[in-house]
């Protein structure tokens, strides 16, 4: 937990939404998101921001808690202490499992492209299972 | 009078309608305020976005996209109506088809190749009956579409527009506006115009943001992102709306028959009573030919 110079303790207000639904709303020490080329680290007090986001694990601190959460592109806003998280799809950690992941990579790499546009696709794809895969290997 | 026992039997089959139709409409509320909760944690996104986006222009960028520009000789159209799977919803559908006829032919005379997407049965049914040719049915949308699935159109259109095999994409559809109001719309959601930042006001002032990586490659990837939200979000309306004309239709429905079963039983009891007096003055009569 992070004191600032009046004594006063400061806490980053997390929110995440998809166009579907707010998976989260809560308050956090600590967030840590997958930004399009590496990971960044948000504590409270962070600089305003906007930020493109990869694919990749979300780890949002919380007390003693972790929170993991697999999420997929989109943008980060950070202003004042609030940190907005605008993604097409948050699943939390648990959820992804790793034969999904290894069958969507198999199916991502399989598929044939042709052109400029169908190979970025298909990277896109490749890159979306691989770090579905990693998610789930990390978790166990 | 007609006779009583063929009243009766009348009577008994409106009362089943009745029923059938207050149970529609009670499922008809409860999607309804599912489909409501859907679209209102899409209007948060929605209004993120517009914020992010007004934060972006405030920086003085200048809002410049491909998918923002208006092609200047458009010869494919794409004209893309949503209606629903099942019926009995009122003027739901009559007013988004009416709407979208009219539309294609605007389109059709403007546009040398113009194509008509149709989601849900009773447009596809209706365009055949009116044999308008139809180039593409979905008929997997029901009362509720997740975002996965319109990604997957979305993506096509966009995909169509940047190597230029689509130049305006319109969407005839029930737009939400209040519980009270819905309203049949076409709307053109490409070339997407504007991103709506002059609606968002300020946003969070003079903040001044770190871009990562830079503003201009953030545009790039909100333009797209926010017309996918925005065809979703025409779709989470069009299903919203057809909960609630289900609803009002149902309701009437109801209503209507509670007053036929009214008037029947009137008729009912009054046949009733008349033949109750008929057989009484016969059994007298045959009493008086007896005395004689």
């Amino acid at each position: 937990m992070s004191i600032d110079a009046t004594g006063a303790v400061r806490v980053l207000e997390v929110s995440v939404v998809t166009p579907e639904a707010s998976v989260l709303e809560t308050p956090a020490q600590f967030v840590a998101l997958p930004l399009f080329d590496g990971e960044l680290g948000i504590a409270p007090g962070h600089a305003p921001m906007i930020g493109r986001l990869g694919y990749g694990e979300m780890r949002v601190t919380e007390g003693d808690r972790v929170r993991k959460f697999f999420v997929e592109g989109g943008f980060v806003q950070v202003t004042g202490n609030n940190v907005s998280v605008l993604t097409n799809r948050a699943i939390p950690a648990e959820q992804i499992e790793l034969d999904k992941a290894e069958e969507l990579l198999a199916a991502a790499l399989s598929r044939p492209a042709r052109g400029e546009d169908e190979l970025a696709i298909r990277d896109r794809n490749v890159a979306q299972a691989r770090a579905q895969r990693r998610i789930a290997f990390a978790r166990g | 009078m007609a006779n009583a026992r063929a009243l009766d039997k009348r009577r008994k089959s409106i009362r089943n309608i009745r029923k059938i139709t207050r149970t529609m409409e009670l499922i008809a509320t409860a999607r309804f305020k599912q489909a409501m909760d859907r679209a209102s944690a899409a209007t948060a996104f929605t209004d993120r976005m517009t914020r992010l986006v007004a934060d972006l222009a405030s920086t003085g960028l200048e809002v410049s996209h491909p998918l923002l520009e208006e092609r200047e000789q458009p010869q494919n159209a794409v004209l893309l109506v949503l209606t629903s799977n099942r019926g009995l919803c009122g003027g739901y559908n009559g007013n988004v088809l009416r709407l979208a006829t009219e539309r294609r032919s605007e389109l059709v005379a403007e546009v040398p190749n113009t194509r008509l997407e149709i989601s849900g049965k009773r447009g596809v049914s209706y365009m055949k009956y009116r044999e308008i040719p139809i180039d593409e049915t979905f008929t997997h949308f029901e009362d509720k579409p997740t975002f996965d699935e319109v990604d997957v159109l979305a993506s096509r259109f966009l995909d169509d527009f940047v190597v230029g095999k689509l130049d305006r994409l319109d969407v005839a559809y029930t737009r939400f506006l209040s519980s009270a109001r819905q309203q049949a719309t076409v709307e053109t959601l490409l070339p997407l115009g504007s991103l709506g930042e002059e609606e968002a006001g300020g946003g969070s002032g003079n903040t001044m943001y770190e871009f990562l990586p830079s503003a201009q490659s953030i545009l790039e990837e909100v333009v797209p992102t926010s017309f996918k939200v925005k065809l979703f979000k025409c779709f989470l309306d069009a299903a919203v709306s057809e909960q609630i004309a289900r609803m009002v239709a149902m309701k009437s429905a109801t209503e209507n028959a509670d007053e036929i079963i009214r008037n029947l039983s009137m008729t009912y009891n009054r046949a009733r009573q008349s033949q109750i007096t008929g057989e009484l003055l016969e059994v007298m009569g045959g009493v008086e030919a007896l005395k004689n």
